[in-house]
């Protein structure tokens, strides 16, 4: 109990301090020991409740009319706060908002809350525990960070007053108000710290009190207090209706009585549904996305507590809460499932068109915040589990990030992603960490990522079809901006200066921390999952929520370490002995260093690079106004459903809404197991790939009239490369594409041992992002291009993948490649739309024309060779290799679809595959390349159509 | 035999030929000889290839162009003159701007005479020149093993 009053304490001193302080020295020791009490008492206060289950805390009752005259006044404060400032500002809507706030907590306190005894009540339990720990571990390292944030952020603004006593108050004073909605029990408290990290957002925003700062400030002031509003009138209406306003005991009675009496249920119709819009209002949520895109104003450390860690997770932390009632009330379910699927896919689309790197952060912020709420709008304990990782992941990585652009902004004066360009040797230690985050908000083995993977998992479990698309299009895109961002920092160009010695110690410490736990909760996701996920889902639901066996787990926090001691070992590249060459720009090179090269015309050209936003698709014109009238219609068709609902026919608005729930099964994820399919596939493998890769061009000179060379032609190829000098443009290339190579091995490895086959699909992918980067790693134009082909193909054939991995599940009970053998018919007979879907991405993936976008293996005499351009000798060598195996593995997954328990069937699959494979080869001799353009649309509307209705399908057979 | 010997990659500049020798070069690796065979491949990427082809005569303008593309490959790596004008500038020697034969620019090793060079002559080149790589590569092999 002590624990808990000096975790909303001590902050709240430490803000009160900090108004005081004026001095620089004296604020960074106050700063530094404020910021370590709340972290060791929010560890204290971790250990002493861990796996405790449900917990209360009642404060003595004599405290209690104290403490409700409290809450009532900071209320009122925040409330005239707001007034004051619309005044100031001459705003009306705010005004309003404010003012009608006041007056209904006067009412309410007058008329209602006045007989009832206060109940300060406190509740924890294991998702208050995790809360907690990111309050106080990651939003205490922002605010030391913000101490050498700010003190460059005023040398950069000399034109400012010296307001940071102000700023550095507000921190605290958020952090206090956050402990408060994460633990209190009594909706009332909840209110008014929700309202005031409202507040405390609203004036951050506002802190440079510039015109434009200003008016976003009021724009995030106005969403808020509609959300703000929204809570208030569930209060209110559970006050009216004489339900209890303890949010626990809203949560079980009404989870009981929806069960027990639907009919009767018709009173908590409308406040879930209330509740829910005010956490999505707090979360960002389009219509509301737009706050949270202006906020990026706010000075970094702002940005990387308020709206990305921490404040927008109360938003998140509240439809967690709520989510076992989403499971019993359809409708709130659908509006908040609907809405955050669709904030994910479309933000994340969005993203892509955005080159300022907080915008980029802001929107990828806004599209997890999507994902993680339409997790808990499905509401199975598998979603939340996937709901409540995301938001671990989300905090660390995102924070890491918010952090690291904060500093690159101080550094290299912009925040410009096209300003980035180098950063692995302008700040190598810098861009590393940067790379981390990235890289952990988006592929595997990272948290996201696998986050994401369980979240597909839940939603495939449940029947979720709308919900399976919008995730499939959303990662795909999501592969996208990630990827060009993470190629913009890993190019090598020059010998550049160094300018990142001049980075504060304070903020190296908080960087380090959150690489720290953005590393850390990745490798250690399994223990995670056991004490604290777990815990709650139990106590919650009676159940585990674990759709990720322990073994894959295991596998990834391997992978996972391995790939951060690649990153951080590569260090310092002066040490590498490596001998290197200048990169080929296709005209005279005058100065390799700087790109400068004389080309046909004559005269001095710098070959410079920049991504692809592809605005005319995915630009913030032509989504944002679909997106928001979209959404804006499903919250208030939503909101008016369960008004209704709360007045007539409760029965028809309460009950299951789930369309079906098919739990997960698990065979073959063994790691002894996996380890012996990764030696057979590292076997067969490349034999296999090697000697497709020689029939192919067999074959091809066939068609062409001519003999062609020997079988073992790839063979030899390969034998020569290798004995090529070992030289390479930069001394990390060779070492990216070797993980490229393992990476695909081991991937075809639980393929071939039957294992996960979604685990397959994402190690494939994280393959296919090390051999981009290495490419983008080259720093030069061809291989530039060629990366960002194949990055752009990566997001047109991802969606059919997923599609392909859902209709698997949905057929065969699990994600494993072993089920198909426990089945009595192959499953083709259920999936022939996947089937098709895969073949044509099976082009794109193979590389082969008409979709040979990133380079080619079949047009040799091209003059430049996308991606590999600038490879060449071993590296060369294992860029075929690693060719050799995908072809063996995606021709494994053509003939997973006709196995089924027959063993002669096996026979029918390698006939199918082979034929899948001269299929291949036939369409690469026939049709010429196309635009990418072309590319992207036709695999996403074949992904669009054929994964829609096979799912659709499959899901719709299961009901019936 | 080494496995140097059975993937020889080609890639091909035109100094500044007549286009006579070009239209043989290509006319070698088109389907009629087949070079495949062989494992020749006619690859556009100076760090890919082995054999380097050239046609034509040197000049002013074209020397360094011809040296990047050199300096590009990585070793072990040949050159082949093809034609007349690549071995010693051909009829063209006296011109004022022909600086004269490929060996101006970059060391050659294989002179392949013709006018214009038969595809014949020019896969008997390429066999020659493999026999060079080969030297070339053991070589490097040794300078290997001995660092």
């Amino acid at each position: 109990m002590e624990l808990i009053v000096s975790l909303i304490m001590v902050p709240c001193v430490a803000a009160l301090l900090m108004l005081v302080v004026r001095v620089d020295k004296a604020r960074d020791v106050l700063c530094v020991a404020s910021a370590a009490v709340i972290a060791l008492l929010s560890i204290a206060f971790a250990v002493q409740n861990l796996g405790a289950g449900s917990l209360y805390f009642d404060l003595p009752m004599e405290y209690s009319h104290f403490l409700a005259v409290v809450n009532i006044v900071i209320d009122i404060t925040v409330g005239l706060y707001i007034v004051c400032y619309s005044v100031k500002y001459r705003r009306v809507l705010p005004l309003v908002l404010a003012i009608g706030q006041i007056l209904t907590t006067l009412w309410f306190e007058y008329n209602i809350q006045r007989e009832v005894q206060f109940e300060s009540q406190m509740h924890v339990d294991s998702l208050g525990i995790i809360m907690v720990l990111i309050l106080g571990i990651v939003g205490t390292g922002i605010c030391v960070y913000a101490l050498g944030y700010m003190k460059d952020f005023q040398a950069h603004h000399p034109e400012q007053k010296d307001r940071r006593p102000w700023f550095f108050a507000l921190m605290f004073a958020f952090l206090s108000a956050m402990y408060n909605v994460v633990l209190s029990d009594n909706l009332c408290w909840i209110y008014t710290a929700w309202e005031v990290t409202t507040l405390c957002s609203f004036l951050l925003i506002g802190f440079t009190k510039t015109e434009e700062a200003i008016n976003n400030a009021f724009r995030q002031i106005v969403m808020n207090m509609l959300g703000g509003l929204a809570f208030q009138a569930a209060i209110l209406w559970l006050g009216l209706q004489g339900e209890s306003r303890l949010f626990s005991e809203f949560l079980k009675t009404a989870a009981n009585v929806a069960v027990a009496d639907p009919a009767a249920a018709g009173v908590f119709v409308l406040p879930v549904a209330l509740l829910a819009f005010a956490g999505m209002t707090k979360a960002a949520q389009m219509p509301f996305h737009t706050w949270l895109l202006g906020a990026m104003v706010a000075p970094t450390p702002t940005s990387a507590l308020l709206h990305s860690s921490t404040m927008v997770k109360a938003g998140c932390f509240l439809l967690i809460k709520l989510s076992p009632l989403f499971l019993v009330f359809p409708v709130a379910s659908a509006m908040v499932v609907l809405i955050g699927g669709l904030t994910f896919c479309l933000a994340s689309f969005m993203a892509i068109s955005q080159s300022n790197a907080k915008r980029v952060l802001a929107y990828s912020t806004i599209a997890n915040l999507g994902l993680i709420v339409a997790c808990a709008g499905v509401g199975t304990p598998e979603a939340v589990w996937a709901a409540i990782f995301l938001v671990i992941f989300h905090a660390v990585a995102k924070s890491l990030l918010f952090l690291c652009v904060g500093t690159a902004e101080h550094h290299i004066g912009s925040r410009d992603i096209e300003d980035m360009d180098g950063l692995f040797e302008r700040m190598p230690r810098l861009a590393r960490f940067m790379m981390l985050g990235i890289m952990a908000m988006f592929v595997a083995p990272f948290g996201m990522l696998v986050s994401k993977w369980a979240t597909l998992a839940s939603f495939a479990s449940s029947g979720e079809v709308l919900l399976l698309v919008l995730l499939a299009f959303g990662s795909a895109a999501t592969f996208m901006f990630w990827g060009k961002w993470f190629g913009k920092l890993a190019g090598i160009a020059a010998h550049e200066q160094n300018v990142e010695l001049s980075v504060h110690k304070s903020e190296w410490f908080a960087l380090a921390l959150m690489a720290v736990l953005t590393a850390g909760a990745c490798i250690c996701m399994p223990t995670l999952s056991n004490l604290f996920v777990q815990p709650y889902l139990v106590v919650t639901y009676g159940a585990l929520g674990a759709n990720i066996s322990v073994d894959n787990m295991y596998i990834m926090s391997i992978i996972a370490l391995a790939v951060v001691v690649m990153l951080f070992g590569t260090l310092d590249m002066s040490k590498s002995k490596k001998k290197t060459v200048p990169v080929y720009m296709a005209g005279i090179t005058v100065d390799s260093d700087e790109r400068l090269f004389r080309g046909s015309l004559g005269g001095e050209v710098k070959a410079t690079s920049r991504n692809w936003y592809m605005n005319e698709l995915f630009g913030e014109k032509v989504l944002d106004k679909p997106a928001t009238i979209v959404t804006a219609v499903i919250m208030v068709v939503g909101l008016v459903a369960s008004l209704a609902g709360s007045q007539v026919g409760a029965e028809n608005f309460v009950g299951t809404s789930l369309a079906m729930y098919m739990p997960l099964a698990t065979m073959n994820e063994g790691l002894l197991q996996t380890l012996l399919g990764i030696v057979l596939f590292a076997i067969a493998g490349p034999v296999v790939g090697c000697l497709l890769a020689g029939l192919d061009r067999k074959i091809t000179a066939r068609m062409q009239g001519r003999v062609g060379p020997p079988l073992l032609q790839p063979y030899y190829d390969v034998r020569k490369l290798i004995e090529k000098d070992d030289v390479s443009v930069n001394t990390v290339e060779g070492t990216y594409i070797t993980f490229a190579l393992v990476l695909t091995v081991i991937g075809g490895g639980v393929f071939v041992a039957g294992g996960n086959f979604l685990m397959c699909v994402f190690l494939i992918t994280l393959s296919a992002l090390f051999f981009i980067v290495a490419a983008y790693s080259s720093r030069s134009p061809y291989s530039e291009v060629g990366a960002d082909r194949e990055t752009l193909q990566v997001m047109a054939y991802e969606p059919t993948v997923l599609f392909v991995a859902v209709c698997m599940f949905l057929a065969l009970g699990t994600f494993d490649v072993a089920g198909v053998a426990n089945i009595g018919l192959p499953m083709i007979v259920v999936c022939i739309p996947a089937f098709l879907a895969l073949m044509f991405v099976l082009t794109i993936k193979l590389r082969k024309s008409p979709f040979d976008l990133s380079y080619s293996h079949h047009a040799h005499q091209e003059l430049v060779k996308g991606v590999t351009t600038e490879m060449s000798g071993r590296t060369l060598a294992k860029v075929e290799v690693m060719h050799w195996c995908e072809t063996t593995l995606f021709l494994g997954w053509v003939a997973m679809f006709f196995i089924w328990d027959n063993p002669v069937s096996i026979v029918l699959a390698v006939a199918v595959a082979a034929l899948a494979f001269f299929l291949e080869i036939f369409i690469d001799n026939n049709f010429a390349r196309v635009k990418w353009q072309k590319c992207l649309k036709w695999a996403w509307i074949v992904a669009l159509v054929c994964g829609l209705a096979n799912t659709a399908w499959l899901v719709f057979a299961l009901i019936a | 035999m080494s496995n140097v010997s059975k993937s020889p990659w080609v890639i091909h500049y035109d100094g500044s030929s007549c286009n006579g020798c070009d239209i043989e070069v290509l006319a070698a690796l088109s389907p009629l000889y087949d070079a495949e065979r062989f494992g020749v491949v006619n690859t556009g990427n100076p760090k890919h290839a082995d054999i380097l082809l050239v046609t034509g005569a040197v000049n002013a303008q074209n020397t360094e162009v011809l040296r990047e593309i050199y300096d590009q490959m990585i070793e072990p790596k040949v050159v082949v003159a093809c034609g007349i004008c690549a071995c010693s500038g051909g009829i063209f020697r006296d011109c004022y701007n022909v600086i004269g034969g490929v060996d101006q620019a970059i060391p050659v090793d294989v002179y392949a005479p013709g006018c214009a060079i038969r595809p014949e002559t020019i896969i008997d080149a390429v066999v020659e020149g493999i026999g060079v790589l080969e030297e070339k590569r053991a070589k490097l092999a040794e300078a290997r093993k001995g660092a």
